[in-house]
């Protein structure tokens, strides 16, 4: 049978494909241990240091390198990212929570939601600089136009996380709760967000992570204040120097760190629902 | 759907109330999304003059598009660049799904696989994208390697800003995209059938043929339309990668909004929106996606 030689040949062959999809990234943390400031984003690597490092933290004397403009940068970011979050996860639970039931118009509706996450950026972008500034002749500002495109961007995503979550919900606890005489919002409140929460957890997770690296719709919507990938971008068009490298190894080292503490809080949670379905049990 | 019966004494209630809690978001998208994309349309028939923009409808920005040079070449680049990257990411993809759907029998190891196609996906799209600078140079370390091993005397100058090093970049970039829906696909196959064919005394290729590939056809529909939508919105890549000399229809828009030529923007955004339409429209009549999924 052929499948005893191809399948040895596809898995010599996805092993290179994964090789494909880092080795980029290895060839540029490996670089950013260059040698600075004379070093520069290339080959051979003269001496291995931590100078580009030091120098995005500002720790290494002034040299011809100017230093990223990056602490305003970071904080704009992750407060972008966090507005982006709590809204697009407040709004996707509730339309989630609303398609539960079948209304007039879903169809329509769950089309409209998805829309956005579909649209590229450029399209949105630039639609939402003309609204600002050709019709409402407003200020284009980070956390006003930049934050309702985020919002557009990531909202499906929170929405159809929650829509999965709450297709597999098993509505009769919250029916049993109703036939007590629970208001429905603290059914809401005790019943339904716990069981759901890991979801929340999940559409949090994505809504952050997407508007802290988004771009292109940043680029058209915010204003003259740069968030993270806009500084990046920058440097795009200059002579790039291995500091850019160091400053990737880092954004990456963080996104790493928001992964492991969404999977801490993640094995929490179900944990503790293990724990109440075995008081259940006992009781 | 059963829970709309279960819920059927408190209806009046029930339907209002989803009204209220679908109303933000529907808002949201409608203020944010739709107008902002149909304003698009309304603009791109303003009057552009060289320093100001006013709402008098006219189509001189419509014929400047059609009747330059510049711009219907980068609409001939957007499309070829396109093209070009839909075929690699299918054909460097499609080995992998092949792999990570079908042949790995454990479902363990085909997550596993699949997780580490996406974790890239945690570092900053720009910084991917600026990691092929150091790969693809003069001095970049595909040269080193090719020359190291005595493949090659002088190094590829062509590896880097070239319509290639553009190419390269977006293929890494976006072949997961391709991988994932049709290994999805492939996972479902019955083996059952598989087996009967092979029973039945056919080789592999014509099981591929015949079973494999038609099963598979829904997944590459998807990802083709995931990876067309984005290649065609792309502009940083080329930004990046082309050293300029590249320009999508991304990068036209980037310019003249950078400009402040409004007008133009727009026009160049609704025929990006009309060239996006017809590609997911001719993806959709391969497949009835509604009937396969």
């Amino acid at each position: 049978m052929e499948s005893r030689v191809l399948k040895p040949i596809l898995a010599v062959y996805t092993l290179l494909f994964i090789l494909f999809l880092y080795g980029p990234f290895f060839v540029l943390a490996i670089l950013s241990f260059q040698q600075g400031p004379e070093g520069g984003p290339q080959f051979p690597i003269i001496e291995w240091s931590t100078y580009w490092y030091r120098h995005i933290f500002g720790l290494t004397p002034p040299s011809r390198v100017a230093p990223l403009p990056l602490g305003g940068a970071l904080f704009r970011s992750l407060t972008l990212a966090f507005m982006t979050m709590v809204t697009s996860t407040v709004l996707g639970v509730m339309s989630a929570q609303a398609f539960r039931r079948r209304f007039r118009g879903s169809g329509v509706v769950f089309y409209l939601i998805v829309l956005g996450m579909m649209v590229p950026g450029v399209l949105t972008g630039l639609g939402m600089s003309l609204l600002a500034n050709n019709i409402l002749g407003i200020e284009r500002h980070w956390w006003s136009t930049a934050f309702v495109t985020h919002v557009v961007y990531t909202f499906p995503f929170a929405f159809l996380v929650m829509l999965a979550i709450l297709n597999r919900f098993d509505s009769s606890v919250e029916e049993a709760a109703w036939s007590l005489g629970v208001s429905p919002w603290r059914t809401f409140r005790k019943v339904t967000f716990p069981l759901i929460f890991p979801g929340v957890l999940s559409a949090m997770l994505f809504a952050f992570t997407l508007s802290y690296d988004e771009f292109s719709r940043t680029l058209f919507a915010s204003g003259r204040d740069q968030t993270l990938p806009l500084a990046i971008y920058g440097t795009f068009s200059v002579e790039i120097h291995p500091n850019v490298f160091a400053f990737g190894v880092l954004t990456t080292v963080f996104s790493f760190a928001l992964l492991a503490v969404y999977a801490i809080l993640m094995t929490m949670s179900v944990q503790r629902a293990k724990k109440m379905a075995l008081q259940e049990e006992i009781a | 759907m059963s829970n709309t019966a279960a819920a059927a004494p408190s209806t009046n209630t029930g339907k209002s109330s989803s009204w209220w809690l679908i109303a933000p978001g529907a808002i949201w998208m409608a203020l944010f999304l739709v107008a902002p994309i149909l304003l698009i349309v309304y603009v791109s028939f303003w009057t552009q003059t060289t320093f100001k923009i006013e709402p008098t409808l006219t189509f001189k920005s419509w014929q400047t598009f059609f009747g330059s040079d510049t711009y219907i070449n980068s609409l001939w680049t957007t499309l070829r660049i396109w093209l070009i990257v839909l075929v690699t990411t299918f054909v460097i993809g499609y080995p992998t799904a092949l792999f990570v759907g079908l042949f790995v029998k454990n479902k363990t190891l085909s997550t596993v696989l699949l997780v580490i196609c996406v974790i890239p996906f945690w570092t900053s799209f720009l910084i991917r994208v600026l990691a092929w600078r150091p790969m693809l140079g003069k001095e970049g370390a595909i040269n080193i390697i090719l020359m190291k091993l005595g493949i090659i005397q002088q190094p590829i100058e062509a590896l880097l800003f070239t319509e290639l090093s553009v190419v390269i970049g977006m293929t890494q970039i976006y072949v997961v995209f391709m991988v994932g829906p049709i290994a999805f696909m492939l996972g479902r196959i019955d083996p059952n059938i598989i087996e009967a064919a092979r029973d039945l005394g056919a080789d592999f290729w014509r099981i591929f043929r015949k079973i494999i590939f038609p099963l598979s056809l829904p997944g590459v529909v998807v990802g083709g339309i995931f990876v067309s939508v984005m290649v065609l919105g792309e502009f940083a890549t080329a930004a990046a990668l082309s050293g300029r000399k590249v320009n999508l229809l991304g990068n036209i828009i980037v310019t003249q909004v950078g400009s402040l030529k409004w007008a133009m923007a727009s026009v160049v955004g609704v025929i990006l929106t009309v060239v996006m339409g017809l590609v997911i429209a001719g993806f959709l009549r391969i497949v009835d996606l509604k009937r396969e999924l």
